[in-house]
């Protein structure tokens, strides 16, 4: 009786589009896929180790605990960190439905930003891309450390692009930038 | 969380009897109680060893912490093997002390005990005796496990010649299984067997 159906199921792995009964055994095997290799139930708050292993955080946690210096994957016994493993984030399970006492946090996934767009800014000139230029004369060591040591307070950000302060400041920027230039060729020809 | 170790013995327990091995008669696993705490285990001699055709019973009993501390097993079977004792059965295998995995199951342990069966390690012993003797007189100690899983394991080789020793000993009044335990340490001297047994 027993290997009968063993023949069945070995059948029906052969030939998985035969009929309905071999679509659920595949189904099953889908969902075996994503067991936590320490539960044995469906994976919750999955994590993948390095080697690629599924695990409940939890679960994992529980084992990176139970041996502080013997860290390795429970299933191929590669090295293994709570640093190195990478949560899976489904469809729809983003929100916590058990969040557990004890537990710290699953670790958060690792976004590197993409690289902002091509054309570097600066050393335009033009008035369109925002380039700024102050010129003062102030008393030598003050003015020194006001510039060196600005600490916190960040500057202004320029004013979007359109509005009437947004043109002001474009052309007082401009006008800056020809004073300099003026009073550094009167130093050298001076 | 905390009946974790009660709901994967129950999954195990399944997969276990789903399993290959169970369909070939290799391994066997029987609950003896309702909390999955403890099983009965049962694996087959391996061929062309020489506990070929026995059936050897284990003790399973699953700590509260498992899966992630290992089952303490130990033989109930008395076997003749040098990472095995002899008198108490417990069982010299890394897997089951500090090189255990939590990913390891029920099945993987038994199919682990049955290679140990086939490959033993006299270089990390549990019984020094069977060690020392597997390591100077591998045939005496070939004849010796099939002797012990002849007797306790239901193996088909039948050795007249211990069994003939082992009666002369129990007809001076010594228990049969202390007198096979003594003929076995002393590569079945009877002589010097005796001398251990009357000193």
């Amino acid at each position: 009786m027993s290997s009968n159906t063993t023949e069945n199921a070995k059948h029906s792995a052969e030939h998985p589009d035969g009929d309905g009964a071999g679509a659920t055994d595949e189904d099953k095997k889908d969902d075996r896929m994503f067991e936590c290799n320490i539960c044995l139930d469906t994976a919750r708050d999955a994590v993948v180790s390095m080697c690629g292993h599924l695990f409940c955080w939890p679960c994992l946690h529980q084992w990176l605990e139970t041996r502080p210096n013997r860290q390795v994957c429970p299933v191929c016994k590669a090295a293994i960190s709570k640093e190195k493993v990478i949560p899976l984030y489904g469809r729809g399970s983003t929100k916590q439905e058990d969040p557990r006492e004890k537990v710290p946090p699953r670790p958060a996934g690792q976004r590197t930003e993409p690289e902002p767009g091509s054309t570097f800014p600066g050393f335009g000139f033009g008035g369109d891309n925002g380039f700024h230029m102050s010129f003062g004369i102030g008393a030598f060591p003050f003015g020194f450390f006001t510039s060196t040591f600005n600490f916190g307070d960040a500057r202004p950000s320029p004013a979007p692009r359109g509005t009437q302060q947004h043109m002001e400041e474009q052309f007082l920027s401009k006008l800056f930038l020809w004073l300099a230039v003026l009073f550094i060729a009167w130093l050298i020809l001076a | 969380m905390a009946n974790i170790a009660a709901q994967r013995i129950r999954r195990e327990f399944k997969e276990v009897i789903k399993s290959e091995e169970v369909a070939k008669c290799a391994i066997k696993v029987e609950l003896l109680n309702d909390s999955y705490t403890e099983l009965k285990g049962e694996i087959t001699g391996p061929p062309d060893t020489a506990y070929e055709g026995g059936t050897f019973v284990l003790e399973i009993k699953v700590p509260e912490t498992y899966p992630f501390n290992p089952p303490k097993v130990r033989f109930i079977t008395k076997i003749w093997h040098p990472n095995i004792s002899s008198v108490t059965g417990a069982i010299c295998l890394d897997i089951l002390k500090d090189q255990w995995a939590a990913a390891m199951t029920l099945r993987t342990v038994l199919l682990s005990l049955q290679a140990l069966l086939s490959a033993a390690e006299p270089d990390d012993p549990q019984d020094a005796v069977v060690a020392k003797q597997f390591k100077e007189n591998i045939e005496m100690f070939q004849m010796t496990a099939r002797h012990w899983t002849n007797v306790y394991a239901g193996g088909p080789h039948v050795n007249k010649e211990c069994d003939d020793k082992i009666k002369r000993l129990v007809d001076m009044g010594v228990e049969e299984h202390q007198a096979r335990v003594a003929l076995s340490s002393y590569n079945w001297d009877i002589e010097r067997a005796t001398e251990q047994l009357f000193s």
